[in-house]
């Protein structure tokens, strides 16, 4: 991964499935086989029913939510962001599977009006070829 | 039938020690650990060698990459036992979060059961060369590939999402926050060992202070040290008879989310939710209510967590923190008012991880607090940690 400063995900035997897809511009999400229920990050059991089994498949899934949260990174921890800050990271639940949430950057940058309750809808950021992590950005006005 | 604890009042803090609180201490961990815990065993009237119980927590809490190495960014309890020359019958750590708590829990435990009759707890916390929390990580595996490749990474951005969501939920002001950390610091000025000694915060130092990440500004956070505490436990019998006043153990609670979250993500609901049944078991266990405490140390490593814990423990209601605070609630010098930072906390101190809390409790309830003396305080709380994770002991001045 020549050229890219700031981590990169390393998918392992689990995730794998949810970065091969997220590098196509795909979100996915782990659902057990046995209940149905999604868990996010997957895990060695299933959040749902508790199976030690689950047999996750990542099913592909609507990555429009609501804002919960938000922060504007002026400053980072980890190395690559310094040419990137401040920028913003929204916590947002996902409509598609209630209780979900994730966290990723809002490609709209740190002058966007923001407020608990705004719709977002995916994006993904482009970090190298195959590559790619899940974002967000506003939903166009009126749709909250 | 309630749950209480059975040990109520059985167990008692019979001496302490604290070493300077310092950014950097010019001698190892180790070093300060020994010499603090060799003074906290002295102040009981206790010979090392009548020590046979060791507990601590090691947790070093940096999300940075630096070396842990026991003796020099930590101090298990086994290195303590062995570098002060003794063979325990029990030694101990605590691994969940909520350290302090957790630690005291487990010696308090060691007590009542029988397992040592005089139990050191110790915390040694480490402020390594260079940056706190910075990671050269380029690679993130494991849980870090759900969250860093994003940007989400350390406890600042962590605390940033619950406390935005605290803000625009409640309507609260970042103004009101000026009072918490100024009336932490105000507190923490006026003792010897701290870091902030005789070093007050003003409001326009506060609002003036750059975000790091919004809206969590340096001030905000408690500033990482070099320091150690010890506490030395026994039977409440046994304490009567040694130098100073028992300060008794009535209880303790923490909790746990079953939540499945990406790492460090702590949403407010999750913390309210889970702290409002920590509560629930602190009450239960001690017999007691939040109007009977006297002396409320609310844990502060991030400011937000002054709101998140009087809210949790019903020390006001619920979205009401922020109000209470700018009315003057907790003000340690008006008369009233509910002193839940007298100690000075970890703003006021340093990243003592719950240490100011738990002296502040002692300090006051035996009547060594000196200058800073406190009338007519005989039930006191001590928290670590967030309400969703960490963990509260309640102490009391009576048996």
């Amino acid at each position: 991964m020549t050229g890219i400063t700031r981590p990169v995900p390393v998918p392992d035997e689990v995730s794998a499935p949810f970065w091969e897809a997220a590098g196509r511009h795909v979100l996915t999400l782990a659902r057990c086989a046995r209940c149905g229920a999604f868990t996010h990050p997957p895990d060695a059991v299933c959040r749902g029913c508790g199976s030690a089994d689950p047999g996750f498949e990542f099913v592909e899934v609507d990555g429009a939510g609501t804002v919960r949260s938000w922060t504007v990174m002026r400053q980072s921890f980890l190395p690559g962001f310094d040419d990137d800050v401040p920028f913003v990271l929204v916590d947002v639940e996902l409509a598609a599977a209630p209780g979900i949430r994730l966290i990723g950057r809002l490609l709209d940058g740190p002058g966007a009006p923001l407020r608990t309750g705004r719709s977002v809808t995916l994006a993904f950021e482009d970090l190298g070829p195959g590559l790619a992590v899940p974002a967000f950005e506003l939903a166009p006005a009126g749709e909250g | 039938m309630p749950r209480t604890f059975e040990a109520r009042n059985r167990v008692a803090i019979a001496g302490y020690a604290q070493s300077p609180i310092t950014r950097h201490a010019g001698c190892s961990l180790g070093a300060l650990t020994l010499e603090t815990a060799r003074r906290a065993i002295g102040d009981a009237g206790l010979r090392v060698d009548e020590v046979d119980g060791f507990v601590t927590a090691t947790l070093f809490p940096t999300s940075g990459a630096h070396a842990l190495s026991d003796g020099t960014s930590l101090v298990s309890a086994n290195w303590l036992a062995e570098h002060l020359g003794v063979n325990p019958r029990y030694a101990a750590g605590f691994q969940g979060m909520g350290q302090l708590p957790g630690a005291v829990a487990m010696a308090v435990n060691a007590v009542a059961s029988g397992a040592a009759d005089y139990v050191l707890v110790h915390r040694a916390l480490h402020n390594p060369q260079g940056s706190y929390h910075g990671n050269p990580m380029i690679e993130a595996r494991g849980d870090q590939q759900w969250t860093a490749p994003q940007g989400f990474f350390g406890p600042v951005a962590m605390i940033a999402l619950a406390y935005n969501e605290y803000l625009q939920r409640f309507g609260a002001e970042r103004e009101a926050m000026a009072v918490v950390v100024e009336e932490a610091r105000k507190n923490g000025s006026r003792i010897p060992w701290s870091h902030w000694y005789e070093k007050p915060l003003t409001t326009e130092e506060y609002l003036g202070a750059p975000m790091i990440n919004d809206p969590i500004c340096r001030f905000d956070c408690d500033i990482p040290v070099d320091g150690v505490a010890a506490f030395v436990f026994t039977s409440a019998e046994r304490a009567r008879d040694l130098p100073h006043r028992p300060v008794y153990v009535s209880g303790f609670a923490s909790g746990f989310p079953v939540r499945r979250r990406l790492p460090l993500h702590w949403p407010l609901d999750d913390i309210m939710e889970v702290g409002a049944e920590t509560a629930r078991r602190l009450w239960e266990a001690t017999g007691i209510g939040p109007g009977d405490v006297d002396l409320p140390q609310v844990y502060d490593g991030f400011s937000p967590f002054v709101y998140l814990w009087m809210e949790s423990l019903g020390f006001c209601p619920v979205g009401e923190a922020h109000r209470f605070v700018r009315d003057g609630g907790i003000d340690s010098d008006r008369a009233g008012a509910l002193p839940v930072l007298s100690g000075g906390g970890a703003l006021g101190n340093g990243r003592m991880h719950g240490v100011p809390q738990m002296l502040e409790c002692y300090l006051q309830l035996s009547q060594r607090a000196g200058a800073r003396q406190r009338a007519d305080a005989s039930v006191a709380l001590a928290c670590h940690s967030s309400p969703h994770l960490g963990g509260v002991v309640v102490y009391s001045a009576e048996p």
